[in-house]
C-alpha cells in the first residue's frame, strides 16, 4: 500500500491505495463518488473523465499514485453539495441527458471549455465534447446545452 | 505483487531509481497505453516511476539553431504552443489530433515516441524534421536520430537504464505539412499519416523529408520518393507522378496484408494533401 494525499472537490483526502490502482477506482470505491462512471476502460469513451488540476482527464488511465498532491473535480464537487451548477441546469432544459451515463463526463467538459472561453462557438462546444462518446443524443442537444450554459453564466456574472 | 511507486522529484532521481531497478521499472508518463499493460498483464513491472509531473522535462525552447521538445511535454502544450510558428503548423496539427482533448491532455511525445505504435502521430512530423532524440543515463547522455531508434513494432533502441529526455531538431526555412487519415475525426488511431517537409526556390524543390506512419512497423522516411522529387520543379504532374511512385513502394512493403488494397490507394490522397499543406 502507498499513502498519498490530494484534494477532491475542495477536501483533501489522505488515503491508502493500492500501488497500481487507477484514479477512476479510487474516486468510485474508496470515495463513493460514482458519478465517476466506467465505460471503456481504455481512454476513449470519455465517461470517466474528472479535472484534475485545471484539465479534463480520462480517470481509467492515470494510476492514482500519480495524482499525489494533485486538485481533482468530479461532477459531485461542480458545485458544492445539493446545488446544480449553470452547466446542469443548461443540460435539464435543453433535454440533453437521456441515458445519462455520459453526461458526468460530458458536463466536465463542457465546465474546462467555459473556464477558458465563456462564449464559445458551436464548433469549439462540438470540439471540446470530442473525447466524450454519447450513443444517445446525436450530440446536437449538448451542443445547444453548453451554448445555454455560457449564456447563464454570462448572467450570473461568473 | 511486489510493486513499488515512486514520484521523483527530477531527472537524477529517475535515472537513479532506473538505474538501481534496470529492466524491472517502467517510466509512466501519460499513462494512455502503459495503464492499459497493466491491467491486460502484459507487463509486471516491479516498480513504477511517475514523470507525469517532472516539469523540468516540461518545456519548447528554441535557440538559433534549434528548437527543443523535453519528453513530459503533452500534446496539448505542442497544439499551442507559441514557439512553434506557422511554417511548423504540421507538428501542431499532428499534436492536435491525436485521441481526445482528455488523452492530449496527459499523453506526451516522449511516450509517444517511446511506446513506437506503428501509428505514433506525433513521430511523422518529427521524421520529416529529421529530429535526433536525446537519451540519458546515470553515467551518459546520447543523441540519436529519430530514425534510427525504431528498432520494431513497440521496440525502440533504448537501453533499460536509460530514459527520453528530449527531442530536437534543427530551425527551418521550409514549411511542414501534415495530413492523418482516420476513422473519423476525434479518437481515431490513424490508417495513415503523413508528414512532409519542402524546402522550395522559384517552385524547385531543394530540400523535401516524407514522414509516414501506419505504413510499416514504425513511423519511416519515404527515401525513393524524396530522390524522385530532389532539384524538380513542383507541378500537378510531378505531385500525381510521385503519389504513383509512393503508393508502388507501400505495395512492395505491405505485401501480403489485408490493408493493402486500401492502403496502396488512400496513400496517393494523404501524400497529395500533405504535400500541398507544405506548399
Amino acid at each position: 500500500m502507498k499513502e498519498i494525499k490530494f484534494n477532491v472537490n475542495g477536501k483533501t483526502h489522505k488515503l491508502n491505495i493500492k500501488e497500481d490502482e487507477r484514479l477512476v477506482d479510487t474516486l468510485r470505491n474508496r470515495l463513493g463518488l460514482t458519478g465517476v462512471k466506467e465505460g471503456c476502460s481504455e481512454g476513449e469513451c470519455g465517461a470517466c473523465t474528472v479535472i484534475m488540476d485545471g484539465e479534463t482527464v480520462t480517470s481509467c488511465t492515470v494510476l492514482t499514485f500519480q495524482a499525489k498532491d494533485s486538485e481533482i473535480i468530479t461532477i459531485e464537487g461542480i458545485n458544492g453539495e445539493n446545488k446544480i451548477h449553470p452547466i446542469q441546469k443548461a443540460f435539464l432544459d435543453e433535454g440533453a441527458v437521456q441515458c445519462g451515463f455520459c453526461t458526468p463526463g460530458m458536463i466536465l467538459s463542457a465546465k474546462v471549455l467555459l473556464d477558458k472561453n465563456p462564449e464559445p462557438t458551436r464548433e469549439e462546444a462540438r470540439k471540446a465534447i470530442s473525447g466524450n462518446l454519447c450513443r444517445c443524443t446525436g450530440y446536437n442537444k449538448i451542443v445547444d446545452a453548453i451554448i445555454k450554459a455560457s449564456k447563464y453564466l454570462k448572467r450570473e456574472g461568473n | 505483487m511486489n510493486l513499488e511507486v515512486y514520484n521523483p522529484k527530477n531527472t537524477e532521481e529517475v535515472l537513479d531509481l532506473l538505474n538501481s531497478y534496470k529492466r524491472d521499472a517502467k517510466l509512466i508518463a501519460g499513462g494512455t497505453d502503459l495503464v492499459l499493460d497493466l491491467r491486460e498483464k502484459k507487463i509486471k513491472p516491479k516498480a513504477i516511476i511517475d514523470i507525469s509531473n517532472l516539469d523540468e522535462l516540461k518545456y519548447i525552447k528554441k535557440d538559433d539553431n534549434y528548437i527543443e521538445i523535453g519528453a513530459c511535454t503533452t500534446f496539448t502544450d505542442i497544439e499551442k504552443s507559441e514557439i512553434l510558428t506557422d511554417n511548423l503548423k504540421g507538428l501542431k496539427k499532428a499534436a492536435s489530433e491525436v485521441g481526445s482533448p482528455q488523452i492530449r491532455n496527459r499523453g506526451t511525445i516522449g511516450g509517444n515516441i517511446c511506446n513506437a505504435s506503428p501509428a505514433a502521430d506525433i513521430v511523422p512530423p518529427l521524421l520529416s524534421l529529421d529530429a535526433t532524440v536525446v537519451i540519458k543515463s546515470k553515467e551518459n547522455i546520447r543523441e540519436v536520430s529519430l530514425e534510427k531508434i525504431f528498432l520494431n513494432k513497440g521496440k525502440i533502441d533504448i537501453k533499460e537504464d536509460e530514459m527520453v529526455s528530449s527531442v530536437k531538431f534543427k530551425n527551418i526555412k521550409g514549411k511542414l505539412g501534415f495530413y492523418k487519415l482516420g476513422l473519423r475525426k476525434a479518437l481515431a488511431i490513424s490508417k495513415i499519416a503523413t508528414a512532409i517537409y519542402i524546402e522550395k526556390e522559384d517552385n524547385i524543390c531543394k530540400e523535401i523529408r516524407i514522414g509516414n506512419g501506419a505504413l510499416g512497423r514504425h513511423g519511416l522516411r519515404e527515401r525513393k520518393v524524396e530522390d524522385y522529387l530532389i532539384n524538380k520543379e513542383i507541378n500537378e504532374a510531378i505531385i500525381e507522378a510521385s503519389a504513383t511512385l509512393l503508393s508502388g513502394e507501400i505495395e512492395k512493403r505491405l505485401k501480403g496484408r489485408s490493408s493493402l488494397e486500401f492502403k496502396k490507394e488512400a496513400v496517393k490522397g494523404t501524400f497529395k494533401k500533405a504535400f500541398k499543406d507544405a506548399l
